[in-house]
């Protein structure tokens, strides 16, 4: 079992917004995360990746339903990286891998879908 | 109906239900605003709900060995809890009717105006229960054309959401799941 980190928090929370953020705190393994802090940071990774993704599979032009898949795998296997590798957050505090999985996901699908084929619809036809 | 600079497109009227849906979106979380989010009471039980649902997380996680009163202090906690996320459903009952009478209003409109005409082509076949939406109305065999009705879930879905996000009125997550109606925990009946 991994080691857990403290829960105690070395920052001040503010109201589970990220007005106390830093950048660097995004890459940092040591920081003390909240479970609304990092649920937000997730949920913009996701977002951010379905966008790109959603641009540059449309303007490529990709083709398939597996694309789609494609996404979801690169999608997934970035937030799995993000806090278990860069992190390394303990999991358990935060409801499982299929909750921080979960964070983002159904939003960041209908982004990805709607970017993949507003791009391919506009530049293709 | 799409502006002059993009009827150039033959898809143009993806890009002005997108624009439509945005402005939309903007609407609704205006309307969210004025009838809830800007009332202190409204602000009250989300920092109430926040509060415990840290409070019981952390007395979950602190707990090496449940003591009895421990386990009825976390009960007291997660009654609490629950009664919040009722109230808070409650709150938003009365602007979620008048967002939702608006949606429908501007599907309404849309349908009107792009009713059986493909609006977008789809880069993918969508599964046969998709193309119950994303082909809805639409004459022809081609899976891949997307009727307007498609493309607006998929904009209202996404822009809302992250509209939501992004101006921090999205539901604190330890309600999430706690609706009108709670469902009785079988644990504690025993």
């Amino acid at each position: 079992m991994k080691e857990k980190k403290s829960v105690k928090p070395s920052l001040k929370h503010q109201s589970g917004h990220v007005s106390s953020f830093k950048f660097a705190k995004l890459f940092d393994p040591e920081a003390f995360w909240d479970k609304d802090q990092l649920g937000d940071v997730l949920h913009w990774i996701r977002q951010i990746v379905a966008l790109v993704c959603g641009l540059l599979w449309g303007s490529i032009p990709l083709v398939g339903g597996i694309w789609l898949v494609l996404f979801l795998l690169i999608s997934s296997g970035i937030i799995y990286g993000y806090y278990a590798i860069i992190l390394k957050v303990d999991e358990e505090e935060f409801g499982g891998h299929g909750s921080l999985l979960q964070e983002g996901l159904f939003a960041s699908i209908t982004l990805f879908l709607l970017a993949w084929t507003l791009v391919y619809s506009l530049a293709h036809f | 109906m799409a502006t002059p600079s993009f009827s150039a497109f033959k898809y143009s009227d993806s890009i002005t239900i997108a624009g439509i849906s945005f402005f939309t979106a903007i609407v609704c979380e205006a309307i969210s605003w004025l009838l809830i989010y800007r009332r202190t009471s409204y602000k009250s039980l989300k920092s109430a709900i926040d509060k415990a649902s840290k409070k019981l997380e952390t007395m979950k996680t602190d707990s090496t060995a449940l003591r009895k009163s421990k386990t009825k202090k976390i009960d007291r906690v997660e009654t609490s809890l629950k009664e919040s996320s009722r109230d808070l459903s409650l709150f938003k009952f009365k602007s979620g009717a008048v967002v939702a009478l608006i949606l429908f209003a501007v599907f309404g409109f849309l349908n009107s105006l792009y009713e059986g005409k493909a609006v977008a082509k789809l880069p993918f076949v969508p599964l046969r229960i998709v193309q119950k939406m994303s082909h809805r109305g639409l004459q022809g065999e081609d899976p891949t054309d997307c009727s307007m009705a498609f493309l607006y879930f998929l904009c209202s879905i996404s822009i809302r959401t992250n509209l939501q996000k992004f101006l921090g009125f999205s539901p604190p997550r330890g309600a999430a799941g706690a609706g009108l109606f709670p469902v009785p925990d079988a644990s504690k009946t025993n």
